[in-house]
């Protein structure tokens, strides 16, 4: 059986200590115990090393914890409740095109069919092959059809503008979107990292990334809260009026 | 106001920029330059003859508050009119714009109608 390790590496010393304090040796006993203390010195710092080491680690755990909760109990309901926005925009803007399509197609259909009667009656006025009864009706034709033409022309041009103003859907849900991609890239960053982070061999922290008020917070979602937002052109208005705009 | 005059578009968004081109182009204005973002904004603007600024907020690379405020710090550009056309909707944001010195704060989505009517006041205020 081998001897205890803690004698094989005190044992003489402290015998030495013990005898020094009875023989009162002061010099001896200081020399004795500063040598076991320097012994034991960098035991000390290693342990105080590993202690802080060990302390750095369980802060990450508790950072990476705590952003692992937040991520699945607000930041992916958010998630989805965005991308849901998203789609109900995406909806909207595709039926308001349509229907705007279809209300604009009714008058350039009338304008197309009017144009071809009187294209007719003018086509025979033009060769000379037109009697008097017929040139009133063409002059008829003509006074239904310019204020006709105009009318249906404005009323296009009104929903041209509607469809190319809907369009503006894809820079709001674009920018919904992105904020939905820049969550699941730290998601995916997270979970990549976190075999890594439960083996404790790594003390590589993260820093979520969030939006600050320079770069803007995007368009406001219904359901979430975005703080005290405008609720339209007019709340703005009233906001910059009481400022002396 | 003067149909000549050049506006500047600033929108990441090469849609949003196309919707608003077209808008001032319904209302006479054909001269339109676009960037899409504050820092490919701010060479065009210091390279001079932008009549009106018209920026959105959110964007990579240089955000619209930004680029008012390098606008606003730049002794040659302190005047021009600029108009922030976005969805940042906080009132903070929006007294923020206006300390920046904004002229005009349109959130989106947006009407013609409120465009022809900011962009009125704005010119009728600074000419």
């Amino acid at each position: 059986m081998s001897p205890p390790l803690l004698k094989l590496k005190y044992g003489a010393r402290v015998r030495a200590l013990a005898e020094a304090l009875e023989r009162d040796e002061r010099e001896t006993f200081e020399t004795v115990l500063d040598d076991i203390l320097q012994s034991h010195k960098p035991q000390v710092v290693s342990q105080l090393s590993d202690l802080t080491c060990n302390l750095q680690l369980a802060l990450d755990r508790f950072r990476l914890d705590s952003r692992l909760s937040d991520l699945a109990e607000k930041d992916i309901p958010d998630a989805r409740q965005r991308l849901a926005h998203v789609l109900k925009m995406t909806d909207e803007a595709a039926h308001k095109t349509l229907d705007l399509v279809e209300q604009s197609a009714q008058p350039a259909d009338r304008t197309a069919r009017s144009a071809v009667a009187l294209g007719q009656t003018w086509s025979q006025f033009r060769t000379n092959r037109i009697g008097v009864g017929e040139f009133c009706t063409l002059l008829e034709q003509l006074d239904a059809f310019l204020p006709q033409v105009r009318q249906d022309a404005e009323l296009i041009q009104r929903n041209l503008t509607e469809v190319l103003l809907t369009q503006g859907y894809q820079d709001l849900t674009g920018q919904i979107i992105r904020s939905v991609m820049m969550l699941v890239e730290e998601l995916e960053t997270i979970l990549a990292n976190l075999p890594q982070d439960l083996r404790h061999d790594s003390n590589a922290g993260f820093e979520p990334s969030e939006p600050g008020n320079t770069n803007g917070f995007g368009p406001a979602v219904p359901g979430i809260c975005g703080g005290d937002v405008a609720a339209g052109q007019q709340d703005v208005d009233a906001l910059l009026s009481g400022l002396g705009f | 106001m003067s149909k000549e005059m050049k506006f500047l578009v600033v929108d990441d968004f090469s849609t949003m920029r196309r919707i608003i081109k077209n808008l001032l182009n319904d209302l006479g204005y054909q001269n339109v330059a676009e960037a899409d973002d504050g820092k490919n904004a701010l060479p065009i603007l210091q390279a001079g003859g932008i009549d009106f600024l018209i920026t959105d907020w959110n964007m990579p690379g240089m955000a619209g508050l930004d680029l008012l405020k390098a606008v606003r710090a730049d002794a040659r550009l302190a005047k021009l009119p600029v108009l922030m056309l976005t969805a940042e909707a906080k009132r903070e944001q929006i007294v923020e714009a206006a300390a920046a010195g904004v002229n005009g704060y349109v959130i989106k989505p947006f009407t013609a109608e409120t465009l022809k009517e900011k962009l009125q006041k704005i010119l009728g205020a600074t000419a």
